[in-house]
């Protein structure tokens, strides 16, 4: 006990070193908003809450974030980037169920101690969680949840962007391949693929001036892509985009090595998290662009996986790179609000947004409309693991 | 043409899933929802035990048929006899034992999807290697031609071993009616479990194979295919084996004609349509017998 | 208590609108029709309340009750065409009928929101209304329970042809069903969009149907005690069951398991139970006491504490031995 206070007192007296370089440093940066942030606006500890699917059909996606989030307020923490306060993050299981979503959003919101919140990956989730978490104003960062409806004020934000805003970097892939036809296969299970499938696509095509042979929408529950894999197939197409959630993307991997087609499939970042191990060989060149790769060259990114390595023992996946940027900049917007007041934080990432940063997700990350915005990466897998093929330039 | 192919082996495997189900419904009086959670969990198991070895293709699908067969003779002793033995009447007892299947079947399930933390499983790990033949200009892979050939003698196999054995007619009596068949000295627990037993162990097998043929699947897999079997059997007349094979194949041919002559996203409610005007047209399915009362 | 009731606002908006759609699947079952169609009632309700606040800008209560208005009808119309199927016949028609809602919600395009569905439906609905709509509810299904026309439903379930010698109409009965069924799974579905803002294809499905199954028979299939119990139970337990943590869908499938297996009658037939025991006992030992006959459930007298006694107990335990092994007669047609 005495020990603790010990550590602590010494912490503060290095908290006002570090405040005082950060403070400096964010004057710099030529927002005065940190000037109100004074050392006793901050609640020794400010309470936070990660209310993600731990359990269920995405729980692979939940506790990564999980991840993402403990490293980075870890960081925050040691940092005294909050001049002292600690950050305590609990961790509450949807169960990959919107009801149990909204009833743990319900619950933060009717716990005065909690200053902010971590939403859900799955957009289902995301957006009951939306409208009752911005009618009584409590901030919430998303991650994954791409559908319409989880931005839906100022107090909602999502630190992933949305798959349509820089899937068409792949255009640089389909010009260098040749291709002059594409013929799609897409999933309507979820809202992301079905958009991208529907309208990113073939409005990629078209900017390049090329043409799409056929376009099959595949129903959530078939899982046996034979039949739609020889339509598409028939309609000759130069390469194949197959937009499919996991374990289809090793499916149809498979299944168009069987058929005959040996070309680059383009896919979605669902093929990522060693996904398409199960396919072996016929898993080889499937590309897609994605947010977050480990081998990505920015220096900040590669802090972030150095960091993340040291912790975890792997590398990590975009589902945590994404809810590390997230929890920082909740950090940064609470330091600048020097308040662990609700409304007061929500005002500071509105300003804070103003800004770009450097975060796990990439260099000259920026925020628009309340989602977050980067430039995004192509990757191919080579049968083994991802092969990093080249970074989006950020103006997709 | 290839997509004759796609229907006869889409159809295949519909069927060899459900056959195993329409055994149990159709002779001892259960509609096991624990069905679709034996058929992945076989196939799990089947991963986890290619995790520490490379096997064949028979050792796996053997591992299919074992874990199968076994879970199924579980899932008979812990649950369904229980709730039969305590069940006061048949309408009752028919109720529970699909409410304890749902909950039995959370279990593999939930074990499964802990382990797996719901990312895809498959059996890459084996030595067999799926790969494509062609056919007079199809193209078929090894492992479609041996899941029609093995769904179609199991089928066959199924149908003799009802029609002609000894323990085949006991079954069927059991069907028709379960106290005469009791007088008649059909010791009904016994055969119970043997025919949960080859339930299950089609289940795995159709499990294993599934697996090779998608290349991977995930714990939730089983419970898509079980309302599609689900349809199969009631589709053909419940208690008919001439009808579980033609409602697999005929719901197999509405989705792929769907699937490939339209965009693909009515291909359920098309198929789910075609069973209700089925349905309308011969209210105890195509195949059904009307002695076999269902209430 | 308020503090327990804000924290607690979305479970317990939960429990009432599954305790209705627990209802509508119940009520047909309660009369012998093996129709699930309360769940794509649900999912129709759902939408059309959605669209109608949302898109039209009604009012809650007036897209609640053109809602429920409308799912009736479709219930009439549904039932009018598939009400001489049976048994799990009819319940194979009904999920295909779920379902196809289901995929329709899909494909709905900009009405139905396709695979994101409609989110954001905020309107001026308040938990009172909610309360006082669900009790309503409860009320006119808690009086088919008894009296003339609960003993009614009785004869309707267990005995088409005895009903129909009686000159019951056995036909509009079950039609009835469909309807009432409808009406109460659109009002479900209504009230629960307007008080979670939000619904999707997948909130529809196949697991509504083993939801609301769920809550009937483990908390009782013959009473609206038994919807309540079941919709408390499995609206509340996953909830309590998240401090187990990583094992907690395990633990929830065995406790349906064993619900299932140990509890035929589900838990209110165990209360029931209980509380008749519990009556009984006291009653035997105050006559005990007085020294004089005992005063039966049914009014008649019988001797003190002999075999004759407990076999009678027994038989009083079971009010539907009777009409249950009518039941068990091969019912043809039914």
């Amino acid at each position: 006990m005495d020990l603790d206070l010990q550590r602590r007192r010494r912490r503060a007296v290095l908290a006002g070193l570090t405040a005082a370089v950060l403070m400096g440093t964010a004057a710099c940066g030529g927002s005065d908003d940190g000037g109100g942030g004074s050392a006793d606006g901050l609640p020794k500890t400010i309470k936070l809450v990660s209310v993600n699917p731990t359990t269920g059909v995405v729980a692979f996606a939940g506790n990564a974030a999980n991840q993402g989030y403990q490293l980075a307020i870890q960081e925050i923490n040691d940092s005294d980037l909050l001049e002292g306060s600690q950050l305590e993050l609990e961790l509450v299981d949807t169960r990959s169920e919107p009801q149990t979503a909204a009833q743990e959003a319900t619950t933060a919101i009717a716990d005065s101690e909690v200053a902010a919140i971590f939403g859900s990956v799955s957009s289902n989730e995301a957006i009951a969680m939306s409208p009752l978490l911005q009618q009584r104003g409590l901030p919430v960062i998303y991650t994954q949840a791409g559908s319409d409806g989880v931005v839906v004020g100022d107090y909602t934000w999502r630190a992933t962007p949305l798959m349509s805003s820089y899937y068409p970097i792949l255009s640089r892939y389909v010009e260098e391949q040749g291709f002059s036809s594409l013929g799609v296969l897409y999933t309507s299970a979820t809202p992301t693929l079905q958009e991208v499938g529907s309208e990113t696509v073939p409005q990629m095509a078209e900017d390049l001036g090329i043409e799409i042979t056929a376009s099959i929408d595949i129903p959530a529950t078939t899982q046996d892509y034979s039949a739609p894999i020889s339509q598409v197939l028939e309609s000759e197409p130069d390469a194949v985009v197959a937009l499919l959630v996991g374990a289809a993307n090793v499916t149809v991997m498979q299944q168009l090595r069987q058929a005959g087609y040996t070309g680059p499939v383009l896919g979605n970042s669902g093929a990522s998290a060693g996904n398409l191990v199960p396919a072996g060989a016929d898993g080889a060149d499937m590309v897609w662009p994605v947010d977050f790769n480990f081998q990505q060259t920015a220096e900040s990114s590669q802090a972030f996986v150095e960091a993340y390595r040291a912790e975890y023992g792997e590398d990590p996946l975009n589902y945590a790179a994404e809810a590390y940027d997230a929890a920082w900049f909740l950090a940064r917007s609470i330091a600048a609000a020097g308040s662990a007041d609700r409304e007061a934080i929500k005002d500071a990432m509105v300003t804070q947004a103003e800004e770009t940063f450097d975060g796990a997700l990439g260099e000259g990350l920026s925020w628009e409309d309340g989602t977050i915005v980067v430039p995004g990466v192509v990757v191919r897998w080579t049968g083994e693991g991802e092969e990093l093929l080249y970074e989006g330039t950020g103006e997709a | 043409m290839q997509d004759l192919v796609s229907v006869v082996t889409l159809g295949s495997v519909y069927l060899l899933f459900a056959l195993g189900m329409s055994i149990t419904w159709g002779t001892i009086d259960i509609l096991n929802f624990a069905h679709g959670s034996v058929f992945m969990f076989s196939a799990f198991s089947a991963s986890l035990v290619l995790e520490q070895t490379t096997l064949g293709l028979v050792p796996v699908l053997l591992i299919g048929v074992a874990v199968g067969a076994l879970l199924s003779v579980l899932i008979q002793v812990l649950a369904f006899e229980q709730i039969l033995r305590r069940a006061k009447d048949r309408r009752s007892a028919e109720m529970q034992i699909l409410i304890g299947g749902i909950g039995v079947a959370i279990i593999p399930l939930a074990i499964a999807q802990h382990h797996t933390q719901s990312n895809p499983f498959g059996l890459n790990a084996s030595s067999f290697t799926v790969e494509s033949l062609s056919l007079g200009g199809l193209r078929v892979t090894n492992i479609q031609v041996l899941t029609v050939v093995l769904a179609l003698a199991l089928w066959a196999a199924a149908a003799v071993w009802l029609q002609r054995s000894r323990q085949g007619l006991a079954l069927r009596a059991i069907g028709v009616d379960a106290q005469t068949a009791a007088l008649m000295g059909v010791d009904r627990r016994r055969l119970a479990l043997v025919t949960m037993a080859v339930s299950g162990a089609m289940a795995g097998l159709s499990g294993v194979l599934f697996t090779y043929s998608l290349g991977a699947i995930t714990a939730e897999s089983g419970d898509t295919l079980l309302v599609k079997a689900f349809a199969c059997i009631i589709l053909g007349g419940v208690g008919s084996m001439l009808g579980v094979a033609f409602g697999a194949y005929l719901l197999a041919a509405a989705e792929v004609v769907i699937l490939t002559q339209t965009n693909g996203s009515w291909v359920e409610a098309v198929s789910f349509g075609l069973i209700f005007l089925v349905l309308l047209v011969r209210p105890a399915g195509v195949f059904g017998r009307k002695e076999v009362r269902r209430t | 208590m308020s503090d327990f009731f804000s924290s607690n606002l979305v479970l317990v908006q939960s429990t009432l609108s599954g305790l209705i759609l627990a209802l509508s699947i119940q009520v047909p079952l309660r009369m012998g029709v093996f129709s699930f169609a309360g769940a794509g009632s649900y999912g129709i309700g759902a939408y059309a309340a959605g669209i109608l606040v949302l898109r039209y800008e009604f009012g809650a209560l007036t897209a609640i009750a053109l809602t429920v208005v409308g799912t009736a009808v479709i219930g009439f119309l549904l039932g009018a065409v598939i009400s001489k199927l049976n048994g799990l016949y009819l319940a194979m028609a009904t999920v295909a009928f779920d379902l196809i809602i289901s995929v329709v919600a899909i494909n709905g395009g900009e009405l139905t929101g396709a695979s994101t569905g409609l989110f954001g439906i905020l309107t001026d609905f308040t938990m009172t209304q909610m309360v006082a709509l669900t009790v309503a509810a409860l009320a006119l299904v808690a009086m088919s329970e008894v009296g003339r026309l609960g003993r009614r439903v009785d004869t309707v379930r267990d005995d088409p042809e005895l009903a129909a010698s009686m000159g019951i109409n056995v036909r509009r009965y079950r039609l009835a069903a469909f309807v009432v069924s409808g009406a109460l799974g659109g009002l479900a579905g209504a009230m629960n969009v307007l008080v979670r803002s939000t619904v999707g294809p997948l909130d529809i499905g196949f697991g509504l149907i083993v939801l609301a199954l769920t809550m009937i028979i483990v908390g009782g299939s013959r009473s609206w005690k038994g919807a309540l119990i079941g919709a408390v139970i499995f609206t509340w337990l996953p909830d309590l069951l998240t401090v187990i943590g990583e094992w907690q869908e395990l633990v929830y499938g065995v406790i349906v398991a064993i619900a299932a297996i140990l509890l035929p009658r589900g838990i209110y037939g165990v209360l029931q139970d209980g509380w008749r025991w519990a009556q009984r006992t006291r009653r035997d030992r105050r006559a005990a006491a007085r020294g004089g006959p005992v005063v039966d459930d049914d009014g008649g007298l019988r001797p003190q504490e002999d075999e004759a006694a407990v076999l009678a107990a027994q038989a009083a335990d079971q009010p539907h031995r009777e009409l249950d092994q009518l039941s068990s007669r091969p019912q043809g047609a039914s």
